[in-house]
């Protein structure tokens, strides 16, 4: 028990960390790159300021394109699909008219 | 891969059993005054009812009616004077109806008015697996050939209360 005592207490001991410290903690950290923020980092990606204009309005141009196909889809594809159930209800409703046109005869000839 | 020439044998009444209406059929919109001509199967079947309402009465009963259609189709000619469509055209359909997979439940002739209505139905499991009904009349000849389990009851329900309802939805009418 006083073996392990004696163990932390030279672990943890003081030391002094020399004169020149705070002189090495501050020229590291001068030497280190300024800091960027996350848009600094994201504009730099794409380069130069004029290539960032080019690629935004490349993005933009892109979004818009591909917006513009998927509406005109949707648009074409509602079309069809009301187009079809109004030729379903036509289909359904002339089906159904027949059937009880026939089944009225039936009972018109059994009355007779 | 040696099962499949027996399985496409096998299937091969059932399919003899779909009928096909004669192309002759559609020169008959040259003379009508008023066409209905409407083919559904597959996928437009599938999306023309993903479009009906749950809400609107008739759309939901619609929809509940062809939850087991594979396809519809009905050809309906309107003419301005009688006798405009040869009987050859329905007998035509009518000698693809044969038992024992077609029967018919409602043959009515009336010489008289010249109104005739035939129903034929194919059973499959004790289900209406298939339905058509043909409606010759002097002025007016309709096909309605249904494949696919259908409640007649309900069908019959769509088409109003007394006698045949005038359509208003898309018929091709002719100005002449």
């Amino acid at each position: 028990m006083s073996r392990l005592d004696d163990e932390l207490r030279n672990a943890l001991r003081r030391e002094d960390p020399g004169e020149d410290f705070t002189k090495r903690v501050l020229e590291r950290a001068a030497a280190l790159p300024p800091k960027r923020s996350w848009r600094e980092r994201l504009l730099a990606v794409f380069g130069p300021a004029g290539n960032r204009w080019a690629a935004g309005a490349l993005a933009a141009s892109l979004l818009i394109g591909v917006g513009g196909i998927e509406y005109r889809r949707q648009q074409r594809m509602r079309a069809e699909g009301e187009a079809a159930k109004a030729q379903l209800m036509v289909a359904m409703r002339i089906a159904g008219s027949k059937l009880r046109l026939a089944r009225e005869k039936v009972m018109q000839v059994g009355e007779e | 891969m040696r099962k499949l020439p027996i399985l496409l044998l096998a299937a091969l009444p059932l399919w003899a059993q779909e009928i096909r209406l004669p192309p002759e059929l559609n020169r008959l919109s040259a003379k009508a005054v008023e066409t209905v001509d409407v083919t559904l199967e597959g996928p437009l079947l599938q999306m023309a009812a993903k479009f009906l309402s749950n809400e609107k009465p008739d759309e939901a009963q619609v929809k509940a009616l062809i939850s087991g259609l594979k396809s519809i189709q009905v050809k309906s000619f309107e003419f301005a004077t009688p006798g405009e469509y040869p009987e050859s055209d329905v007998e035509a359909i009518r000698s693809q109806l044969r038992a024992p997979a077609w029967q018919r439940i409602v043959g009515v002739v009336s010489k008289r008015e010249g109104e005739n209505a035939e129903v034929y139905t194919k059973m499959v499991n004790d289900k209406i697996a298939g339905l058509v009904i043909l409606a010759a009349e002097p002025r007016e000849l309709t096909i309605v050939n249904i494949v696919g389990t259908i409640d007649l009851s309900q069908l019959s329900a769509l088409g109003g209360r007394f006698g045949v309802p005038r359509v208003e939805l898309p018929r091709q009418k002719k100005d002449d």
